[in-house]
């Protein structure tokens, strides 16, 4: 059962109105009967409530919560976030404590945290959106000790949190090689191809099938042949980020279709090797490959927010020979 | 609507486990204030039993709706006949009802709602039993149930959160036992102070009298005194009073504290009765106690008693009081000074002046010569025969009680008139026997006479400087005229038999008199406070506060005063630079340790004035040495020899050596040994 996180600090429970209510009953039936013995419940009654409000004030803001991203974070799919506590009274037990995320399926019951105790715990939690998250939407709540008012503190972060967007399934189009015309030439970089880019001295983990048998006869040492990567053309993938009411919620809604499939064909994309960047208006990542740009781009996409159509900036320019390919 | 949708058995165990202690607990006063039949109080611990030991073998503890509609229909009829048929009352009535109501939530919880209704049950019997239990006791159950009540409200706050089952580790890690205390602490600082401030627009509901012993309670409160119920009130410990008296050394005047007056006797038992027609017109009668201060009388000193029993009793006042001032209630004034307080059964507070002046009895009152029993009658003309002089009679009275009779609180029962066969045959009675015999054989011999009932002698408080009079100090005596301005107080009770003046009681009987003194706070400071007590409390509290704000306001003034110029500001600023300096300078000097021989010759002097009482500073060290040597002989020459070291040190500027200091901590202990 998700629960929704408070956006207050401090609110009275139903428990704690029935509590007044009741102080009132025991007030007028003191009143009316002088009975002493229930002047003295309602004089604990009343006390309870004002040393019930010192401990669980302290109690929540004597602990101090963070927030850290252990690993990548995708919208929709769990995540493992590190949660820092650290008990900053001097003397009191803090207890009776739930960490409160909106990930979570329901409160987290902290165990009983004593004086200048830290503890870390590992959880999953789950962002139902991309984006990022600079203030957690997660905190600490407890209705110690009596359960009359329910106190929360917010969690902070470590540093921020990107969601990346969950990629949308879908096919991907063919890029074309680069000898195709109006490609650019790549600089040449060690691979798999077919292409042979040089030779050199044999070292551990090279393919034995790529040795050159008649130059290490010459040379009377191992010599290998060193393939050149099969390359294809640099692909630029583009979002239209402009629109003429960002608050549309049926345009943003497309947005981020695009944004889960423009993720998904990156991934793709950066997998068989390829060099992609990315674009969108006033965003521009460099064309790059390997797993540095799966981050880039992610990253990119997960910050990634629409702009109105009037006075938005023009596409970056493309280089000479890059494809750019538009993500609808 | 939202469906709600009904806990997991789990999380309903951990509800009943949690609320079962404090449920447990709570109609516990119900057992002796007989707000509930033991049988329903039985059962209803019983079940709860059951249902806690279910919880806690994991078992399901909900039962069936059918089930709790057939039980709650039975119980409904049963309730119902037995209102009818047995009509046990409406309190009895409504705390059964709730004791059911109470185990049938219990056994029924399906939602987190309907816990907190069985802990509102819980709490309106707790409210039930706390509001009808007047015992000093009730102290303890407030105490425990604010523990177990602090605990099952921080676990229900845990499980409040819970959708499942929590784990078994979650109910008893909170809360943690020192957080407890210290809240329940917290509280009751918070509370104390609420307690007494929160408006009293009413009576007491209930104050103590009534579970005061009975004999002690007939002795104290009724027009008549019988010899029996006498006895057993002397030997009652329980706190009759407690006084103040300002100053401290009037204390002795203030020993003898007179309560009621007695003449007329009819078969062992004292009635007040009507002023005798026997009574002198040469003395004035009086009624209640005087405004003024007799004349001639010298400094006068103020005495402030709280008197715990008094259901329209007497009050208890030393000889010489004037200007009673009664706090609460009527007070109504009786011949002979003595003062009767009506108006329900409560404690009650009064101050008094107390002249300085021989003890008189106030009145003219005394015992008609006809109620003396004739057996009586021939054994004081025999006792007394050729004796005309009061006086003499009296002496001669007094001496044959001391020599041929026995003091006991146990006298042989008596077959006929009790002062008859005390004086023929048993010999032997408590200071009323000796009163009232030689209040009746006075008369016998033309002496106008009566009983005066009161108490002699006090026992210094375990909390306070406040003395305090128990049943032991109750005591009677007899006042006569024999020939003086005023009736004379005449003893009669072998000295054995009158209660010691000031007891200091052993550490031992203190603490075991805390649970007493205990009581008598919870009976007149909690269950008989009220809206005057208050007014006096936020009085003095006012006078408190006013007298701090004064202070502070005459010392900002005085230092504004100070500040006025900037010269003065330095010149008191120099001053007090210097003053702090010699303060400084002083606090380090005293630093300074004192050498061996100092030291011992002080223990010795302390040692001697433990010995032989205080010693001046004068007295010179020899002396030290002779006085305790004087006291202590075999300490001699350990004590000259710590005063030789001693002047050596001091006056001859020897220095105690390492072995000479261990010298004089070996004598200096067998000292304190001696001593």
């Amino acid at each position: 059962m998700t629960r929704l996180i408070p956006d207050w600090e401090v609110r009275i429970t139903n428990f704690g109105l029935g509590y007044i209510l009741m102080c009132l009953v025991v007030a007028i039936a003191a009143t009316n009967t002088g009975n002493n013995n229930l002047y003295i419940v309602l004089a604990a009654m009343l006390a309870a409530m004002v040393v019930s409000g010192i401990i669980s004030r302290r109690n929540v803001r004597g602990v101090f919560c963070e927030i850290e991203a252990i690993d990548e974070v995708t919208a929709t799919r769990p995540a493992l976030l590190r949660l820092r506590l650290e008990n900053r009274m001097k003397s009191e037990t803090a207890q009776a404590i739930f960490f409160l995320h909106e990930g979570l399926p329901g409160p987290l019951w902290i165990d009983p945290l004593k004086a200048g105790e830290k503890r870390e715990v590992v959880i999953e939690g789950l962002f139902p959106r991309r984006g990022v998250v600079q203030r957690a939407d997660a905190g600490l709540l407890s209705r110690f000790p009596l359960g009359l008012f329910r106190k929360y503190r917010r969690a902070g972060l470590a540093r921020e949190i990107v969601v990346y967007p969950l990629p949308e399934r879908g096919p991907v189009a063919e890029v074309p090689p680069e000898e195709v015309a109006g490609g650019r030439a790549h600089a040449r970089r060690r691979g798999g191809g077919t292409d042979v880019r040089t030779l050199r001295d044999f070292v551990p983990g090279d393919d034995p099938r790529d040795l050159h048998w008649k130059q290490s006869a010459r040379m009377r040492r191992w010599i290998v042949r060193e393939r050149e990567a099969e390359r294809d053309r640099v692909v630029v993938l583009a979002i239209e980020n402009a629109m003429p009411d960002p608050r549309d919620p049926a345009a943003l809604g497309e947005l981020e279709r695009r944004i889960s499939r423009c993720a998904a064909q990156a991934l793709v994309l950066l997998s068989r090797g390829g060099e992609v960047g990315f674009q969108a208006r006033g965003v521009k990542v460099p064309a790059h490959t390997g797993r540095p740009q799966r981050a880039r781009i992610l990253d990119a996409l997960a910050r990634l927010d629409a702009i109105p159509l009037d006075g938005a900036p023009a596409f970056p320019p493309l280089r000479r020979g890059d494809l750019r390919r538009l993500v609808t | 609507m939202k469906e709600k949708v009904e806990i997991p058995d789990g999380l309903r165990r951990a509800y009943v486990l949690v609320l079962a202690p404090a449920a447990a607990l709570a109609p516990v006063p119900l057992f002796w204030t007989n707000g509930a039949s033991l049988l329903a109080l039985g059962a209803y611990e019983a079940a709860l039993l059951l249902l806690w030991w279910r919880a806690r073998s994991r078992k399901p503890v909900r039962l069936s709706n059918a089930l709790l509609n057939a039980i709650g229909l039975s119980y409904l009829f049963w309730l119902g006949l037995e209102v009818a048929v047995v009509r046990p009352g409406l309190l009895r009535t409504v705390a059964q009802l709730l004791l059911f109501t109470a185990i049938a939530k219990l056994a029924s919880v399906k939602h987190p709602g309907e816990a907190r209704t069985a802990l509102l049950v819980v709490f309106l019997v707790a409210l039930a039993a706390a509001s009808s239990s007047f015992h000093a006791s009730s102290v303890l159950y407030f105490a425990a149930m604010a523990w177990l009540g602090f605990r099952t409200l921080s676990r229900l706050a845990v499980l409040a959160d819970f959708d499942t089952a929590p784990p078994d580790r979650v109910l008893t890690a909170v809360p943690t036992g020192g957080l407890a205390l210290a809240a329940i602490g917290g509280a009751m600082l918070v509370g104390a102070p609420l307690f007494y401030a929160l408006p009293r627009l009413r009576a007491p509901y209930a104050v103590a009298p009534f579970r005061i012993d009975e004999a002690l309670s007939t002795t104290l409160t009724a027009d008549r005194v019988d010899l029996e119920a006498f006895a057993s009130a002397k030997k009652s410990d329980r706190v009759v009073l407690r006084f103040d008296v300002e100053p401290g050394e009037a204390l002795d005047r203030m020993l003898r504290l007179r309560e009621a007056v007695f003449t007329e006797y009819r078969d062992g038992t004292w009635l007040r009765g009507l002023p005798s027609s026997a009574s002198t017109a040469r003395i004035p009668a009086v009624y209640g106690v005087p405004r003024a201060a007799p004349a001639g009388s010298g400094h006068a000193a103020r005495i402030a008693v709280e008197l715990n029993v008094v259901a329209r009793g007497f009050l208890f006042l030393p000889y010489g009081s004037y200007d009673l001032q009664l706090e609460s209630g009527a007070s109504s004034p009786q011949p002979d000074g003595v003062v009767q307080v009506s108006g329900g059964q409560r404690a009650v507070r009064y101050a008094a002046s107390v002249a300085s002046v021989p003890p008189r009895g106030l009145g003219r009152s005394s015992m008609d010569p006809r109620q003396v029993p004739q057996e009586v009658r021939a054994y004081a003309t025999k006792l007394t025969a050729g004796l005309e002089e009061p006086q003499a009679i009296y002496d001669r009275i007094r001496r044959h009680f001391e020599t041929d009779f026995v003091y006991t609180l146990d006298p042989p029962k008596a077959a006929g008139d009790p002062i008859v066969h005390f004086l023929l045959r048993s010999k032997a009675g408590h200071c009323e026997y000796f009163a009232s015999a030689a209040a009746m054989m006075l008369t016998a011999r033309g002496i106008p006479a009566r009983l005066v009932t009161g108490s002699y002698g006090a026992e210094t408080g375990f909390f306070s400087k406040a003395l305090v009079v128990r049943g032991g100090n109750l005591h009677a005596w007899v006042e006569a005229d024999l020939g003086g301005p005023a009736f004379a107080v005449l003893d009669p009770t072998p000295p054995v038999g009158i209660p010691s003046n000031l007891t200091q009681r052993s550490l031992w009987q203190r603490l075991t008199n805390i649970g007493r003194e205990i009581e008598f706070f919870y009976d007149r400071r909690i269950l008989g406070f009220d809206s005057l007590d208050q007014a006096q409390a936020f009085e003095t509290a006012r006078q408190t506060l006013g007298g701090a704000a004064e202070a502070v306001l005459t010392w900002k003034d005085a230092v504004k005063g100070l500040f006025a110029s900037r010269h003065r500001s330095a010149a008191v600023a120099v001053l007090a630079a210097l003053l702090l300096g010699i303060l400084s300078q002083r606090l380090w000097k005293r630093r300074v340790v004192l050498p061996a021989a100092t030291r011992a010759y002080l223990s010795l002097r302390r040692l001697a004035a433990r010995r032989v009482g205080p010693i001046s500073p004068a007295v010179a060290p020899a002396d030290v040495a002779r006085l305790f040597s004087a006291a202590a002989p075999p300490g001699r020459g350990d004590a000259f020899f710590i005063v030789d070291a001693y002047c050596a040190s001091a006056f001859g500027g020897r220095p105690t050596d390492a072995a000479a200091e261990r010298d004089l901590a070996l004598r200096l202990r067998r000292l304190k040994k001696l001593a």
